[in-house]
């Protein structure tokens, strides 16, 4: 089983860094899922791992072997992208058996290998039909089949449930990881969707810019973001510019512009500092009844099915949003006066960072 | 190991690509690029006895009025094509109607003749053949309009060909989107469509401009059939007349002075084709709703359809067929066995052209259609185009005094002049069918294990095969049916071609037309097999019908 | 009069029928979702409203009047494509004065109508840039200006953020919902991802091969839902075959699952001895000290909460949630599971089977 390594790797395409010094470690056997917008250069990391792309600076180990200009052929470690390119001119069983095919494996062991494989999906049904005569949900699975019959440690998925329905997504997730895990394999998963990510990965590596910005596994990364971009990317976060008053046994006193105070976990900075607190819209609680750090106006409450968002509007500060289960849809009206309130220990402070806080937060 | 193993091996090392790569290059520039403008170089150390042509004004007036018309003639034919193409590729990608496959078919028919055949046709039908009595039309005296609708009929095909392909690639919903917006059709393809279209109309019109200064074989015969092959002269048949007449030797300083007239004009037109695409501005700003609105519907599309059915049939479909009334007429058969023999060296000639064109032209165009972006691919784009523009019987001399020194056999010299303007063709045609092609395939095959020549040869090579064999067909056919280059290079080596400009000749000296009926005879013959050879290639590249599934 | 309103609509492609006979009346400023899996005919049906397509059957009012037969640059419909296309060659100004331009509106005009319009999405700064200089979101933004400066009262969404990023779409969605509400506009649109239609739609209509399902407010489809495939595809919930076991006289209905496992719910048409099929949310799934017995296979953090996953007794996967700070399982222990009876739904057994009433391809 094989431990990666990616060790200061940096590439540029024109003007453009797609990666500006990535450093990661990837365990034997883990489920690993880089999270990242579109354009934070996953795909190039992906590329660079497998020997489709050269980086321009630092190196890919596997285990302990140097592999940052070995052929790709050589390398073992298989993808399976967006768009699957299933092989048009060869029939399902045909993709499956490529990997094998090519390496020259002796043709029994193949064959079961293969037959095993496409029984765990339910498709040996289907394994005279052509790529295009199957569904998408059917040619990802076959791409899947593909890439785990190759004798591959390592599987590269490059959002590999991107060109899917919305409901096909959730299923075929289970299904995907469980199959992975079964074979042993280690996966690097790459995807936008951070939904995705939380659901799959043991630990997720958050990508920006060409740069990871922090590894950890789900919950730590949910709960406990190192920066703004962070906290607001994986799970959506209210962001409050404000400074720090005081802070006493790790929670601080904070106030904003309009003269509003609230508390959070104390981030280290001193009282005067100028500061950024973000809580997620899930921990953020509204009531008609308690008392809470402030007041506002309920704008609008959108049914989201198993949640309800409720945007509320506060007086020097802007919009707030709650997130809360679907039961206490009837608790609240458009118009209802309501109180905004926290738990300390669930926001964050975070220093105003450097790049300006629009550019932090922003999503694209 | 096998010599397929090995070669699947030696593909992954980084040396070996680089030494293949570089191969491929020298080869292209030694053997067709160099050779096709050598004679810009022989025309400088040969600059004393040029310069008395140059000032011998009797032979100037002819050389330039040769390539006045070249040039003017091509010009008319190619903004001709472009008016009468638009609309019919517009109603070939974008409408459906019964008989379409037919027409798709009939479009491309002038292709499979060769130009001999057509200059045949042409003469008999719409001119007034001498000495010879044929039903025909009969209206056209002048040898500037009969070249002209000569030239319109083989390179209509190119410009619709070309067109089709663009449109075909246009995202259909653009025009959409500015239709929901209230544009009427015609609005929004003036203002939307044709600025996307717009490479791909300098493309067409490169094409099918590079052609028509090409062709030798028809505008000869052509030209002779009417009795005017002295007084009108195209650049390729001034060339062609020179090298046929006795002392070809003592008239090559006006061959080389004409040739790199032809050449530099050429290239200076390529060069400002190019400007164009980038530079001019079609006016999309202005609108005129009410009247567009007026002329995209009803009576309008019917007229416009009609008038480009009209001029398909008439002015291309009919002329073309024309020769076959020949065969009606009683008259004497050439010798076969000669034909026969021709024939074989037609093939022999074509066959080694296009072989060599298969073998270092698909790594050409697969390294320029993945390195679009870099130097050296921008580089070889463009250089491969430079055989296509110059007229072939110009390259055909260049590569003839290329080699002068070398003393290679007349067969290969022709064979290499071949290669020289069949390669443009299977590279082009192989760069368009790789640039389809997701790149994935290969690299998930490479993440599989597969080396990089056994990822081309089982995963690419199966995907782009049609494309492959119709581009060699393509280039095999023109080669075929190649007049002026063999007649530059050495008119011994007797191709079905020369032989029959050979009995156009002797048409010409003895005034019999019995000649001209075996001529004819010959040419519906090779006809016949370049008719067999389209066929292959519509069944290789039939498309696939339907079948998507509706959302 | 309701705005738009479709007579037995049909479209037939050769051998393929698409849409089939489609009844919808479409209300002034009502913001509709077409939800459904790829393949159901929901774009073909957009098409239709905009005039992209012509019904082979039916026919098509706006207003009142029939525009059937109305060619698509006459009508007043505005169009976002879900990949974008905003024509290449003009900025995103002059993307925007299009519609202006090609209603004769005089220069000024143009100009001031596309300003406005893209201050109101808020890409004004931006209007220099071309379309490729642009992520996928402001793209789209400059796309929906585009559409709604040419002044139709009517907008058509054609899956308008299935190309963007799933953070993005969050955004946006919203942003897009308050803009055509504030411009009063009737909108029109497709997706096949449930949260985005729940999350906007005054009213949702679920399509599927070619027919409309059910149609109701998001309310209504996620808390009752009438089909089994809608209670599936919106949301998530845990699905068990059962047979209706007896009727509680206090009304409510017990259920005897496979391995005869015994539970009790809400009332239900259902009769004694139907097979039927017990629908229940993973939100109104509840560990007690007594219950459906089941083990734990799986936990997995989802953020707020856990997810749950187990195999019950009954040999049916339950899934359900924990908030995310409470203790967690571990995997291989025994709970008990109670389900919410008023919210659990019972549905007969449907003819084809349950895997083919809730296939999604």
């Amino acid at each position: 089983m094989t431990e990666i390594r990616l060790d200061g790797l940096k590439k540029r395409f024109g003007s453009d860094m797609a990666a500006d010094g990535t450093d990661l470690t990837v365990e034997s056997g883990e489920y690993l899922c880089i999270l990242g917008p579109t354009g934070a250069g996953k795909t190039t990391l992906m590329r660079m791992i497998c020997g489709l792309t050269e980086p321009d600076e630092g190196r890919v180990f596997f285990g302990d072997q140097d592999v940052t200009y070995l052929d790709t052929a050589e390398r073992g470690a298989t993808m399976l992208s967006q768009t699957y390119a299933l092989f048009p001119n060869m029939r399902v069983k045909e993709n499956v058996l490529f990997g094998s095919w090519i390496k020259g494996w002796p043709e029994e062991e193949s064959q079961q290998l293969a037959r095993n494989i496409l029984s765990m999906m339910h498709m040996e049904s289907r394994s005279k039909a052509y790529p295009d005569e199957l569904s998408g949900g059917q040619q990802q699975r076959i791409a899947l089949a593909r890439a785990l019959a190759s004798g591959s440690r390592v599987l590269l998925l490059d959002e590999p449930l991107r060109a899917l329905d919305a409901r096909l997504r959730l299923e075929l997730r289970k299904d995907l990881k469980g199959m992975v895990k079964a074979m042993g394999l280690t996966a690097i998963h790459v995807t936008h969707d951070q939904d995705e990510a939380l659901e799959m990965a043991d630990r997720i590596a958050v990508l920006r810019a060409g740069r990871i910005i922090q590894v950890g596994t789900p919950k730590e990364v949910f709960e406990d973001p190192k920066t703004p971009f962070v906290a607001n990317f994986v799970g959506r976060s209210n962001m409050i510019q404000c400074r720090v008053v005081q802070s006493a046994e790790g929670k601080v006193v904070l106030e904003n512009e309009g003269g509003l105070r609230m508390e959070a976990k104390d981030g280290g900075q001193p009282p005067g500092t100028e500061v950024l607190m973000a809580v997620k819209v899930g921990n953020t609680k509204i009531s008609t009844k308690l008392p809470g750090y402030f007041e506002g106006r309920v704008e609008k409450i959108l049914y989201e099915g198993a949640t309800i968002t409720a945007e509320v509007m506060v007086k020097g500060l802007g919009l707030v949003y709650s997130k809360l289960p679907n039961r206490k849809f009837d608790d609240f009206r458009e118009g209802n006066t309501v109180s905004v309130n926290w738990s300390p220990e669930k926001a964050r402070v975070f220093d105003i960072p450097e790049g300006g806080i629009e550019y932090e937060i922003r999503v694209d | 190991m096998s010599l397929i193993d090995r070669l699947d091996g030696a593909s992954s090392k980084r040396r070996v690509k680089r030494f293949w790569l570089i191969l491929v290059i020298l080869i292209f520039l030694i053997l067709i690029i160099l050779p096709s403008i050598y004679v810009l170089f022989e025309a400088v150390s040969q600059w004393g006895s040029i310069n008395e042509v140059v000032s011998d004004s009797g032979k100037m007036a002819v050389i330039w009025g040769a390539v006045g018309n070249s040039f003017s003639i091509a010009f008319i034919v190619t903004i001709i094509d472009i008016i009468v193409g638009i609309p019919m590729a517009w109603l070939m990608v974008r409408k459906n109607f019964p008989g379409k496959r037919f027409v798709d078919t009939l479009i491309d028919m002038p292709l499979a003749f060769p130009t001999a055949a057509l200059g045949f046709s042409v003469a008999i039908f719409w001119g007034i053949p001498q000495g010879l009595d044929v039903p025909g039309l009969g209206i056209v005296v002048s040898p500037y309009v009969l070249v002209i609708l000569l030239h319109l009929i083989f390179t209509y095909p190119y410009m619709v060909r070309t067109l089709s392909g663009i449109l075909e690639q246009l995202d259909p919903n653009f025009e959409t989107a500015g239709m929901t917006l209230g544009a009427s059709r015609f609005t929004a393809v003036r203002t939307i469509t044709l600025p996307l279209f717009r490479a791909g109309l300098v493309t067409g019109f490169i094409l099918c401009f590079a052609r028509s200064l090409s062709e030798t074989g028809g505008t000869y015969i052509a030209l002779n059939l009417i009795g005017k092959q002295s007084a009108f002269f195209t650049g390729p048949t001034f060339i062609s007349d020179l090298k046929n007449q006795a002392g070809s030797e003592a008239a090559m300083p006006e061959l080389i002075l004409i040739s790199v007239l032809l050449i530099v004009f050429a290239l200076l037109m390529l060069f400002v084709a190019k400007l164009m695409m980038d530079k001019v501005k079609i006016p999309w700003s202005k609108v005129w709703p009410k009247f567009e609105r007026r002329i995209s519907r009803g009576l309008a599309v019917k007229m416009r359809n009609g008038l480009s059915s009209f001029f398909l049939a008439l002015f291309i479909i009919i002329p073309s067929f024309f020769i076959f009334s020949f065969l009606l007429i009683e008259g004497p058969l050439p010798d076969m066995a000669g034909l026969f023999k021709a024939m074989g060296i037609s093939f022999l000639v074509a066959g080694a052209a296009t072989m060599f064109d298969i073998i270092f032209g698909i790594p050409m165009a697969l390294y320029i259609a993945r390195n679009k972006d870099k130097g050296l691919g921008k580089a070889l784009d463009m250089l491969v185009n430079v055989p296509l523009i110059i007229p072939t019987t110009a390259l055909g001399l260049s590569l003839y005094l290329f080699w002068s020194s070398a003393s290679l056999p007349g067969l290969v010299l022709v064979i290499l002049g071949h290669i020289s303007f069949t390669y443009p063709l299977v590279v082009r045609n192989v760069i368009g069918a790789v640039e389809e092609v997701d790149p994935s395939y290969e690299e998930i095959a490479k993440t599989l294990g597969a080396k990089p020549f056994q990822a081309f040869r089982k995963v690419l090579l199966p995907v782009i095969q049609s494309s492959v064999l119709a581009g060699a067909i393509l280039a095999f056919t023109r080669s075929l049916g190649e007049t002026g280059a063999t007649i530059a290079i050495d008119p011994t080596i007797n191709t079905v071609p020369i032989y029959i400009v050979n009995l156009i000749n002797k048409f010409r000296d003895l005034n019999n037309p019995d000649y001209v009926y075996q001529a004819a005879v010959a040419s519906i013959t090779l006809t016949a097999v370049c008719f067999v050879m389209m066929v292959a290639v519509k069944y290789v590249t039939r498309r696939k019908l339907g079948g998507r599934g509706h959302d | 009069m309701p705005h738009v309103r479709l007579e037995n609509i049909t479209m037939r492609f050769g051998d393929i029928t698409a849409v089939r006979d489609i009844d919808l009346e479409i209300r002034n400023g009502e913001y509709v979702t077409i939800l459904g899996p790829s393949g159901c005919g929901k774009t073909t049906l957009i098409k239709i409203v905009a005039g992209i397509l012509r019904p082979t059957e039916g026919r098509l009012f706006v207003d009142g009047k029939d525009v059937t037969d109305v060619p698509l640059e006459d009508r007043d419909t505005g169009y976002v494509f879900q990949n974008i296309a905003l024509f290449p060659h003009m900025t995103i100004r002059g993307n925007a004065e299009y519609g202006p331009k090609v209603h004769s509106l005089e220069g000024g005009e143009a100009e001031a109508t596309a300003q406005e319009y893209l201050m109101l999405v808020d890409m004004l700064d931006k209007a220099g840039h071309f379309p490729r200089e642009l992520s996928g979101g402001d793209q789209q933004k400059a796309a929906l200006a585009r559409a709604l400066a040419s002044g139709s009262r009517m907008l058509m969404l054609d899956e308008p953020l299935s190309a963007l990023d799933a953070r993005v779409r969050m955004e946006l969605r919203y942003e897009i919902r308050r803009i055509v509400k504030r411009l009063g506009i009737t909108v029109l649109h497709v997706t096949h991802d449930q949260e985005e239609a729940m999350s906007v739609s005054d009213r949702i209509i679920l399509m599927r091969k070619g027919k409309i399902f059910e149609t109701g407010t998001p309310l209504e489809m996620y808390r009752s839902p009438k089909s089994i495939f809608a209670a599936y595809f919106i949301g998530e919930t845990n699905l068990m075959e059962c047979t209706v076991e007896s009727k509680r006289k206090e009304g409510g209905v017990i259920l005897r699952l496979r391995n005869d496992v015994l539970v009790n719910v809400s009332k239900s048409k259902a009769n004694v001895g139907d097979i039927a099929i017990l629908s229940v949310r993973p939100e109104h799934v509840y560990t007690a000290t007594d219950g459906l017995r089941a083990q734990v296979r799986d936990v997995v953090f989802m953020g707020t909460y856990w997810r749950v996953r187990t195999e019950a007794e009954s040999q049916d996967y339950v899934d359900y949630n924990i908030p995310a700070d409470s203790e967690v399982p571990e995997t291989g222990e025994q709970v008990y599971l109670v389900f919410n009876k008023k919210a659990s739904r019972v549905f007969k057994r449907p003819k084809e089977g349950l895997t083919e009433a809730i296939k999604l391809e």
